[in-house]
């Protein structure tokens, strides 16, 4: 029988005989280290097959031994899993035998540390270590502290051990099937205390400001033993930690608690001496401190004018109201009355309004109440002399918030107040202040209390028991912004020329920066050009010069060191003087009319002759070469033979009569004595003529004088022109101002021979009168019409004017006009 | 579930027989699924079955004729069946402890309360010694074991795996027995029915 050696040391020995004629595979739940090496052998059964055998999962090339016995190796075995690793020896379809190895660590475990928790006992404990990986209970780590055996490790898997006694020396064997280690720990049970957690947590004793804590110790051995307990506060987050000793300790009391706050304190202890660690903590347990009363408030008073004003008071933190509050209470008393009734207001009011009576001083107090009491009493003593008439200074702002500083003041027993409100502001105003203690001297208002745009007046007031004094003040801004109106009341006012813009500044509250200046511009259509840049902002006015009459359109913008704001505008049409309008409107076209008559009357003087054939040409009289006074008597003419009138007889005309009748002159009027002509002479008629004037007022029969004389009136100045006409020698009945022919016959007796004979007949039978040649008709007679067709030549002319121009005589012409002297040539 | 797909009536009404019948079925299946967790375990089951006498033999049982006598058979064979189970657990706990709480040692627990409610539950089904096998020794945990061709942890997984086969056997008849018995008495209750 062969013997088989496998690869590890182990020898194993097993006979390949026919009378065991079963599959075999040996070794048989090996346990061995992780990394070895092994030889497994399989005895395949008679008649079966062999075909391969596994290790695991892999397949293995076995080494055929024998007629039935095969064997494989395998190295550096890696770790197994929970059941083992399988090893089989199987035909082509069947498994005919296998072996199940253990492939693990020997015991990882280290670090024994042995701890007493009731001062008299041990408890040992260590670390497990690297996992064996060797799952089967009978290849489990064993352990034996000082040689007996462990029943919490051994049974329940856990890692530590009890002995009941302390033997200061400790050794601990892990043993399982592949290695065994020991581990040991030595110390003294002092040296090993910890404590259990105590027990029984609570507050005898709570106060506002402090509170008692007690419990209790499981163990009664703990009450010798001097410890230390930490004790942990947990509040709002915060914690702190605090360390209290003593032997036994089992109650502390805990200081410096702040009032009306949640705690939640836990708590551990350990030995003092020789410590070694903390004990078990305890549960979380509460504690609510009492309330206390509040912190006293800071308080500051706002005098918006000589007798009214608010006190402003801060609200106080949660920290410092020592429970919620319930509200604030306000007294008021001046020198001359008591203390008047404290008003409560609600919380959540942080100001209260202030009346002074009359100008003297006043004392406010302002004090918090909450459930504990009342707070110390603020007492702010005004004194009203607040208002000074300090200068006040201009104030820029640094990244939004106010660096002030002042001089150090002797009378700052308790510090500096730095106070900050909106400029303008009454009534509820927002009024925010600081003390700072005498020591500093600056300060800086952050800008989260300021807002950009808003002027504020910071002032700093001395601080001394009873007595507040304005150290300081400015105005300014923790950021300047452009005003957020334009300037007001822009009114343009023409002058001339000259257009005079004038305006009001913005009102403070709209400035939101100082004002620097003003620019003026002129807005064309798509911009605007700036025409001036006023510095000053005093200035309110500007007058723009030289302008054409047009439309104008100008912009006026305040501007502070932020920038320009958008600008007022407005419109002005520049129209011409009144004055000038009327100065051109009228006298210039007069002026105008008057050089054009001027050169019209140049013109025709240098052509009056012209002018004057034109429009008033002379009418040539007759040129008498003789003295043309009036004759006296009948004149005589003899007419020339031309003249001479064809006589045609006619029977019925009585040629007998000669002469004339005479017509009485009263008669005239009346009737119309017929006047027989003689028409039938051959011989030419004597014509003769009577120079008459007709005089004015009398009707147009000219036989006004019977004399025969005539009279010219020489007032009239008319001009009576008396046509000769050959009329027919039919009696007439006055178709002639009463009358035919009448001459101007003297009486019968006159010497006269007013013969005239008239032969002529040159008339028609329209006339029924005869001829009448001294007929005087009257240009302007109403019976003028009825000669017109009888009109001849002139024979003569009655004019009470001279109508023949002598140039020598100096007859007077009244009745010329200058103009007639203009034309005629007064050269 | 095949066992609840089979009629519309409520669990309540279902007669015992169906109800046992399912209960097989469910058990049936629970087993197939142990022995799939025991092969992932030990993989070397999948490629070589081992071979080997059966654990539970129906050899010295007395033919079974009618139905009812079959139900007893695969009862009693079921019975065998727990025990096996039972020497199974308490083996493996003793080898492993404990500690080890995967699917395999869940199921393999659900595994043995169902075979105990199946067993309960036939029994109920058969009059008093109706097909019952003769009562057979108890169980010795490490009988079967020394049948096998090998010993230690290897014989213990091949024991192991052959309880499981018996067990998804048994099951299976035990569901197929209980269902033809189920068919059975309906039938024979409609025939009731129909002559009343």
């Amino acid at each position: 029988k062969p013997q088989t050696r496998s690869a590890n040391t182990h020898v194993m020995v097993w006979s390949d005989i026919p009378e065991k004629s079963e599959s075999f595979m040996f070794p048989q739940d090996k346990v061995v280290p992780v990394g070895s090496n092994m030889t497994f052998c399989c005895i395949v059964k008679e008649k079966d097959d062999f075909k391969e055998m596994m290790y695991g999962r892999q397949e293995m090339s076995a080494t055929r031994l024998s007629r039935r016995t095969y064997a494989i190796t395998v190295t550096n075995q890696p770790a197994s899993g929970n059941t083992g690793t399988n090893v089989i020896c199987c035909s082509q379809r069947l498994t005919l035998t296998g072996a199940v190895v253990f492939v693990g660590y020997p015991p990882g475990d280290e670090g024994l540390v042995c701890e007493t928790r009731d001062l008299a006992s041990a408890e040992c404990s260590w670390k497990k270590g690297r996992d064996t990986r060797l799952r089967m209970k009978r290849s489990r780590t064993k352990y034996t502290l000082n040689g007996r055996d462990c029943l919490e490790a051994n049974e329940r898997k856990t890692w530590w051990c009890s002995s009941k006694v302390w033997e200061e020396s400790w050794t601990l064997v892990a043993r399982n099937p592949l290695g065994t280690v020991q581990l040991t720990d030595s110390a003294q049970l002092t040296d090993r205390v910890h404590l259990l957690a105590p027990v029984n947590v609570t507050a005898v004793e709570v106060e506002a400001w402090s509170a008692t804590l007690q419990w209790s110790w499981s163990v009664a051995s703990y009450k010798k033993l001097e410890m230390v307990c930490q004790l942990q506060l947990f509040a709002h987050e915060l914690s702190s930690t605090r360390n209290y000793s003593g032997p036994g300790l089992s109650s502390v009391v805990l200081e410096s608690l702040r009032p009306d706050v949640d705690y939640t304190v836990t708590l551990r202890c350990g030995s003092k001496h020789s410590f070694w660690k903390w004990g078990n903590e305890s549960a979380p347990f509460r504690i609510h401190t009492k309330m206390d009363r509040p912190d006293a408030l800071d308080v500051w008073m706002w005098m918006d004018s000589s007798n009214t004003g608010r006190v402003f008071w801060k609200p106080l933190s949660v920290r410092k109201s020592h429970g919620a509050l319930v509200g604030y209470e306000v007294s008021q008393s001046s020198a001359e009355e008591d203390g008047r009734t404290p008003v409560s207001l609600p919380p959540g009011n942080f100001s209260y309004p202030i009346i002074l009576n009359n100008s003297s001083d006043i004392t406010v107090a302002v004090a918090a109440r909450n459930p504990a009491g009342l707070s110390q009493l603020n007492v702010f003593l005004y004194i009203n002399n607040i208002n000074s008439q300090l200068s006040v200074s201009e104030l820029l702002g640094t990244n939004g918030s106010f660096v002030l500083s002042w001089q150090p003041n002797v009378n700052a027993s308790s510090g500096y107040a730095v106070e900050w409100v909106p400029t303008g502001c009454s009534g509820l105003c927002p009024v925010d202040w600081k003390k700072v203690p005498e020591s500093d001297c600056s300060f800086t208002v952050n800008s989260d209390s300021l807002v950009a745009g808003v002027r504020y007046t910071v002032s700093v007031y001395s601080l001394s028991t009873g007595a507040l004094t304005l150290l300081q003040r400015w105005q300014g801004y923790s950021q300047e912004m452009i005003p957020s109106q334009s300037v007001s009341k822009l009114s343009p006012i023409q002058t001339g020329s000259d257009v005079l813009l004038s305006w009001k500044a913005t009102a403070m509250e709209h400035q939101r920066g100082f004002i620097r200046g003003y620019t003026v511009y002129l807005a064309n259509a798509a911009h605007l050009d700036l025409i001036a840049n006023i510095s000053d902002p005093e200035v309110q006015s500007y007058r723009v010069k030289g302008l054409s009459p047009s439309f104008y359109k100008f912009v006026v913008k305040a501007y502070t060191s932020a920038g320009e704001d958008a600008g007022s505008t407005v419109d002005i049409k520049i129209e011409m003087d009144t004055a000038d309008m009327l100065f051109v409107g009228i006298l210039v076209p007069l002026g105008i009319m008057f050089c054009c008559l001027i050169l019209i009357s140049i013109c025709c003087y240098k052509k009056r002759e012209w002018v004057k054939k034109a429009f008033y040409p002379e009418i040539p009289g007759p040129k008498v070469p003789g003295d043309w006074s009036s004759p006296q008597g009948p004149l005589d003419v003899k007419p020339s033979p031309h003249s001479l009138v064809h006589i045609v007889e006619n029977p019925e005309r009585d040629f007998t009569k000669e002469g004339l009748f005479l017509v009485p002159e009263e008669e005239e009027e009346s009737e119309n004595d017929n006047i027989e002509v003689d028409t039938d002479s051959d011989e030419p008629a004597l014509l003769r003529y009577y120079n008459q004037v007709v005089g004015d007022g009398s009707h147009s029969n000219q036989v006004s004088d019977s004399s025969g004389s005539s009279t010219a009136s020489v007032g009239s100045t008319q001009t009576e022109i008396t046509y000769a006409g050959i009329q027919s020698p039919t009696s007439s009945q006055g178709a002639c101002g009463g009358g035919g022919y009448r001459p101007q016959m003297q009486s019968v007796a006159g010497p006269a021979e007013p013969q005239i004979e008239f032969e002529a007949d040159f008339q028609d039978d329209g006339l029924n009168t005869g001829y009448k040649p001294q007929c005087s008709w009257q240009l302007d007679s109403p019976e003028a019409e009825n000669f017109s067709g009888s009109l001849g030549s002139p024979t003569s002319v009655t004019s009470s004017q001279f109508l023949i121009p002598e140039s020598s005589e100096e007859k007077p012409q009244p009745s010329n006009t200058w103009f007639h002297n203009f034309l005629s040539g007064k050269s | 579930m095949e066992g609840a797909a089979d009629s519309d009536t409520p669990v309540t009404e279902r007669p015992a027989a169906d109800r046992a019948a399912a209960l097989a079925r469910l058990l049936h299946r629970d087993c197939t699924r142990l022995l799939e967790l025991y092969k992932e375990r030990e993989s070397f089951l999948s490629q070589h079955a081992p071979g080997g006498e059966r654990l539970v033999t129906l050899a010295l049982c007395p033919e079974a004729l009618s139905t009812g006598e079959q139900v007893g058979h695969v009862r009693s064979a079921l019975r065998r069946c727990m025990g096996l189970l039972e020497c199974l657990i308490v083996r493996e706990v003793e080898e492993m402890g404990e500690e080890l709480e995967g699917e395999y040692e869940s199921l393999r627990k659900t595994v043995r309360d169902r075979l105990g409610h199946l067993l309960h539950s036939t029994g109920a089904l058969l009059e008093e010694g109706e097909g019952g096998c003769p009562p057979s020794p108890p169980l010795q945990c490490t009988e079967g074991q020394d049948e096998v061709e090998a010993s230690g942890s290897f014989a213990a997984k091949i024991w192991t795996y052959r309880v499981l086969l018996e067990l998804i056997h048994w099951t299976d008849s035990a569901s197929q027995t209980l269902h033809l018995f189920h068919s059975e008495q309906h039938g024979q209750q409609q025939q009731q029915q129909q002559l009343l």
